[in-house]
Formats: C-alpha cells, sequence, structure tokens
C-alpha cells in the first residue's frame, strides 16, 4: 500500500463525484482544445488565401454609391451602368514606377447576358491569362475529350472566338455540357469547357474571350475592370496602389489583400471571444474541481487526523490529494482531447464558415493532458493546502 | 544507556488551555509525570478531567501550553511538525478512543496504514500487518471492512494497527470503553502481553478493575495528578523495570 492507493481507493469509493471531476476536467479540455484547433485551422487557411491571391489589385471605374466586388465575395449586385475603362488607362498602368512589380495585367469585362431568357453573369478576358493567374481553377468537361481521359491544362486552352467555358454551376443551371450550343444575347456560342466546382464565385459565371464579349456587348476597346497581379509578397502594394490611383483618378483601385486582411480582424474578433469562452469555461469547471476536491477533504476530516497521527506528514497528505486530481487528470485529459478535436472537426466549418477540414492533431495529445494535469492541481491545491494544514487533534475529535 | 535517564517519558510541569470564542478551559493545569521504559501505566479519572488530552500532548498531537515533555531524551515539541509526524511514526502506536479506523478500507488494509510511508515493498508491508494481526490474535477476517467485524475485532484491529511498526510505546485511549467485561477483559491481556514482550504501554481508562492488571495507575482530576497507585512510586525506573518483570 503506497500513498496512491489511498488516493485510488477513495476516488473508486466516490465514483459519482470522480465522475464529475473527469467530466469537468473533460469539458474545460475539450472546450478550450476546439477553439485553438479551429482558431488555427482558420488560420491557416487564411494563410493560403493569401497566398493564393498573392496581392492582386483590382480597378475599378469608381461609381457612385457602387462596390464592386470581385475576387472575394458575391457578384449579384453589381451595376454596371457606368464609366468605362480603356486602353489609354492599360498605357497609364504600364507607365507607373513600380511597374517592375506587377507581374500579369488582366483587363476584364462583366456584364449580364441574356440566355435564352434568363440572366447570367458573364466575365470576358484574355483566358489564358487569367487561368495562369488563377491556377486553382481547373477543367471539369472539355470538348473533343473523352471521359476518362485527363483534359488539357485549363492554362494551355484555346478558347475560340465564338467559344465560352461554364462555372460549375451555371452549366447545371443551363443544362448545357461540353460541346452544345448556347445563345447568349441571341448569338449562338460553343460550349469548350466546363470548369470543376471550386465552391467559389466562379461556379456561377460564363468565361469568354474579351475581344468576343467586346463584340457581342458593342463595347470595343472598353474594359468594366482591371485585374493585376503582383506575385511577390513583400511588393510595395501601398506604393502601387498610390501610383496606380495617381494615373487613374476616375477609378478605384482596391488592393484585395485589404479584404484578406479585413476577413483576418473578423477572425481575430471571433478568436477573441472564442478564447474568452475558454477562460470562462476553465474558470467554472476549475471552480467544479475546487468544490468537489474540498468537500471530499471535508468529508475526510477525521480520516485525515488519523493519518497525521499515525505519523504521516503534511506533505503525505498534500500528496494524497494531488495524486487524486492527477488520477481524474487522465481519463479527463484523454476525454477532453478526443471530444475537443471531435468538436472542432463537426462544428468548426460551421462555425468558421469556411471549408475547412479540421485535422485530428495527435500533437495537440499531450497539451491537452497537460492542460487536464494543470487545471485539476491548480484547482486542488486549496484543498490540498486544507488538508495538509488540518490538526490532527482536532481531526480526530471529529465525529 | 549511559548518561541517559531511565524513564521514557519524561512530562514536566504540562497545562494545556483550550481557547474557544466564549471560554477558556483549562484541560491541564500543571502534569508532572515520569514513566519506566516497560511500564504499563493506567491513567485514571472522572470524565473531563483531563486525560484524553494528556495522551494527546504525550503523543505529540497537541502542544501544550506551557511545560516540556520529553520521550527517548527528546524534547518532542521542539521538533518542526513535519519531524514530530515522522516521531509518531517510529515511537507510537495510538489505540483512539473510538478506534478510528477507516471505513473503505478491510482490516490488513487498516494495519498497513502507518506503513505506508516507509519506503518497503507492498509485500513485506504486508507481512509485517499479518503478523501484527496475529499478534492480536485476529488471523483471519483480515480482509473485512471494520463494519464486517465485532467491536472487540475492530479494537483488535486498531491494537495491530498501533503496533505495525514496533514502535517502543503504545497510548490507547478508553481501549476497553465500549467492550462487554469479557471482550474488555481479553484486550487487557492483550495489553499484557505485549506488555511482557517489552512495549511500554499508557492506557487511558474509567474502569477500576484494571487497575489490578497495570503496573501503575495514575489518577487525574481537574488537569492535575491527583494521587497514583501504588503510592509509594518514585520513577527510579533502573530498579523499577526489574520490578514489573520485563
Ligand atoms: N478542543 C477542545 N476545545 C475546548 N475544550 C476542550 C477541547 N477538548 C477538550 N476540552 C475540554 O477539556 C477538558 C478535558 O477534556 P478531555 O477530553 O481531555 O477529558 P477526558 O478526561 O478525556 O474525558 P472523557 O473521559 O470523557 O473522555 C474537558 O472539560 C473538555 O470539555
Ligand atoms: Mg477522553
Amino acid at each position: 500500500m503506497k500513498t496512491w492507493t489511498i488516493a485510488l481507493k477513495n476516488l473508486k469509493r466516490h465514483k459519482w463525484k470522480t465522475a464529475f471531476l473527469i467530466f469537468s476536467l473533460a469539458v474545460g479540455v475539450a472546450t478550450v482544445l476546439a477553439v485553438y484547433n479551429i482558431m488555427q485551422t482558420m488560420q491557416l487557411e487564411l494563410g493560403d488565401y493569401l497566398d493564393e491571391f498573392g496581392a492582386n489589385i483590382v480597378i475599378t471605374p469608381r461609381a457612385e454609391g457602387v462596390e464592386l466586388n470581385y475576387g472575394d465575395t458575391h457578384m449579384g449586385q453589381v451595376i454596371f451602368e457606368m464609366e468605362n475603362l480603356t486602353v489609354t488607362d492599360l498605357e497609364r498602368i504600364d507607365d507607373i514606377e513600380e511597374r517592375r512589380s506587377i507581374n500579369i495585367i488582366s483587363p476584364k469585362i462583366i456584364a449580364d447576358v441574356d440566355v435564352v431568357g434568363q440572366k447570367a453573369l458573364l466575365v470576358s478576358m484574355d483566358t489564358r491569362l487569367e487561368f495562369s493567374m488563377k491556377p486553382w481553377l481547373s477543367l471539369h468537361q472539355e470538348t473533343g475529350i473523352i471521359a476518362g481521359e485527363t483534359g488539357k491544362d485549363l492554362a494551355l486552352l484555346e478558347l475560340p472566338p465564338n467559344g465560352v467555358l461554364l462555372g460549375f454551376s451555371a452549366a447545371r443551371a443551363l443544362g448545357k455540357s461540353a460541346g452544345e450550343l448556347l445563345q447568349l444575347n441571341g448569338k449562338a456560342f460553343q460550349v469548350a469547357g466546363v470548369l470543376a466546382e471550386t465552391g467559389g464565385e466562379e461556379d456561377g459565371l460564363i468565361f469568354a474571350d474579351l475581344g468576343a464579349a467586346q463584340a457581342l456587348l458593342g463595347r470595343p476597346g472598353e474594359f468594366s475592370m482591371v485585374e493585376i497581379s503582383a506575385y511577390c509578397n513583400f511588393c510595395p502594394i501601398e506604393e502601387i496602389v498610390a501610383q496606380l490611383q495617381e494615373v487613374l483618378p476616375g477609378s478605384q483601385v482596391t488592393a484585395l489583400r485589404q479584404s484578406a486582411l479585413l476577413r483576418k480582424e473578423t477572425m481575430d474578433r471571433y478568436a477573441a471571444f472564442g478564447y474568452i469562452l475558454s477562460g470562462i469555461v476553465l474558470l467554472v469547471t476549475g471552480l467544479g474541481i475546487f468544490n468537489t476536491m474540498l468537500s471530499f477533504v471535508r468529508e475526510r476530516t477525521r480520516e485525515i487526523g488519523i493519518l497525521r497521527a499515525i505519523g504521516f506528514r503534511r506533505s503525505h497528505l498534500l500528496q494524497i490529494i494531488f495524486l487524486e486530481a492527477l488520477f481524474v487528470s487522465i481519463p479527463g485529459g484523454a476525454a477532453g482531447y478526443t471530444a475537443g478535436i471531435l468538436i472542432s472537426r463537426l462544428a468548426g466549418p460551421f462555425l468558421a464558415q469556411m471549408q475547412l477540414q479540421v485535422p485530428w492533431r495527435l500533437e495537440l495529445a499531450l497539451p491537452a493532458m497537460l492542460l487536464a494535469v494543470v487545471l485539476a492541481l491548480v484547482s486542488s491545491s486549496v484543498a490540498a493546502l486544507k488538508a495538509a494544514a488540518l490538526e490532527p487533534a482536532e481531526a480526530l475529535r471529529f465525529y | 544507556m549511559p548518561q541517559m535517564s531511565h524513564s521514557l517519558i519524561n512530562v514536566e510541569n504540562v497545562t494545556k488551555k483550550y481557547q474557544s470564542a466564549e471560554e477558556e478551559v483549562w484541560a491541564l493545569r500543571g502534569v508532572s509525570l515520569d514513566v519506566c521504559r516497560g511500564e504499563f501505566l493506567a491513567i485514571m479519572g472522572h470524565s473531563g478531567s483531563g486525560k484524553s488530552t494528556l495522551l494527546s500532548v504525550l503523543g505529540g498531537l497537541i502542544p501544550p501550553s506551557s511545560g516540556v515533555v520529553i520521550i527517548d531524551d527528546l524534547d518532542i515539541y521542539a521538533l518542526s511538525a513535519e519531524r514530530r509526524a515522522d516521531f509518531r511514526r517510529e515511537y507510537l502506536g495510538f489505540v483512539f478512543q473510538q478506534f478510528q479506523l477507516i471505513p473503505y478500507l478491510t482490516a490488513l488494509e487498516n494495519v498497513m496504514l502507518p506503513l505506508v510511508t516507509i519506503n518497503w515493498s507492498s509485500r513485506h508491508k504486508r507481512e509485517k500487518a499479518g503478523e501484527a494481526l496475529q499478534r492480536v490474535g485476529l488471523g483471519r477476517k483480515i480482509n473485512r471492512l471494520p463494519h464486517q467485524l465485532s467491536v472487540g475485532e475492530q479494537e483488535r484491529v486498531a491494537i495491530a494497527r498501533a503496533i505495525v511498526n514496533d514502535p517502543p510505546l503504545i497510548l490507547a485511549d478508553e481501549p476497553t470503553g465500549s467492550l462487554d467485561t469479557l471482550t474488555g477483559n481479553d484486550i487487557i491481556d492483550l495489553f499484557q502481553k505485549l506488555n511482557a514482550d517489552g512495549l511500554t504501554i499508557l492506557m487511558v481508562t474509567h474502569n477500576r478493575d484494571n487497575m489490578h492488571h497495570v503496573s501503575r495507575a495514575v489518577f487525574i482530576q481537574d488537569g492535575r495528578v491527583e494521587t497514583q497507585e501504588p503510592k509509594a512510586f518514585a520513577a527510579a525506573c533502573g530498579l523499577q523495570k526489574s520490578g514489573t518483570g520485563k
């Protein structure tokens, strides 16, 4: 028989209280772990997002009260009756001082088109340029490719003037697949391919060649936006934006990184909330443990008196109480780890409103156990000190 | 043992005041007492006279308000609390007024308790506890919980726990108080046997019949040693020791 035997026997004797202790620890650890895991995954996701978009800049004609949001969110309510960008504007862009930081300049026209009675959003640009800027897009279907064969790289696809590419959901909504014909504003186009589903805005769009679209819309030499890609992490983005703004006073120059930063801000607020929540949960579970351990000691006043009288030191009593805490923290930590990861996997995508795959993160098992141990020990310290401070003679009179 | 006093316990002018909010109680009002090695001493007196308090002071459980307690040449209240706990483990076996067994531990485990903090193998501890239970005549039933034992058997478990660590001194508070006469006599017999094996025993008791089985009885009244039996006892322990039949 050792001190731990006494600790274990006491726990065994109080099954409900022991179960409560384990449960409390599990809740505490699970909350902290779930919050931490979701936050971390969101952070990684955001990092990817920033990487993917590099330091893109969007130039749009300035319009009263209109926010043109491209590249980040939906385009449902864009109003296009406004000033256009022109070829002269492109030349001006070419002339700015920081031109060397700019990789790609991709002018586009974005417009509503009529597809046999339905409205759809047509985006047109130099498709090869565009798709090399957005390497995450790929083809789902393609004309002339038999099912099972690997399709061409999207960036290498030669889109004929009368060809269009359909976003995944646009294709479904219109009921068109590769090779079929499509009427845009009464003019026939052939579906050259369907993009794979991205879950993003691309899914709902129709892509066409810039020249063909300008002709179709009757806006030759005009653009509704210019997207600029500066693929370098340390480009002086603010500088580029300022210079662009200077040469294009009638336009609005927006760095997409700003929207990513905005997203980061939102995430930081989430994180703050999450950590406060974790703190509160830890406090509450800590109090529960504190109370239960204290009740263990109170209930055993006499027993502690006996032990002290027959030669247990104060430190032995501390040991017994802390061992009890340690023993419940092991299953508590393990359950908390499992529950925490499960919660973050199930609730993470919903809470973060992101398509994230929250991983199992085995490397968090040890910190989770440590958290349980520390939480249990800290919450038990008052009880342990109380047990150690009991005067044996006083405790023996306790009946 | 040259240079050493022959008495095992040397109590000088010990007082103990219990202080509560409303009143103060002088439980001990200047007790001086010498106990020789190998003695079987009865401490007698009316309820509330201070017997338990004296025993607790002797056992290092209650610091006296004044006075000195020396056991085996050790001023026990000069020790730190932790060292005093070690002293209790090594020198003393307690038999408490209510046995004070731990209800969820078996007889054997209760007896093993004083050995818990000693660095022995579990097997050795179990053997020692088993031996102690044999000595008190409880070889079987060692795996029963206290409530599955008779009161007399519980008493034996408590005594086994007191002797398991081979202490030179046993302090027993009313060991026969809750037993019928027959069982009480058995317990006294047991103490006599242990005393014959060399253990010094201090026993608090109400029962005047027990007086005839001990080597000396000390009467306490109002926190003072009133008288003792035999009356002419002087703490010349070397002489006394041969007289008590060790
Ligand atoms: N913790 C305490 N606080 C206050 N007074 C106490 C305390 N313990 C004992 N006393 C008082 O001290 C006196 C002596 O008590 P003690 O328990 O030593 O008596 P006793 O001789 O053992 O009595 P009994 O034969 O009934 O066990 C009593 O008056 C008692 O009320
Ligand atoms: Mg008493």
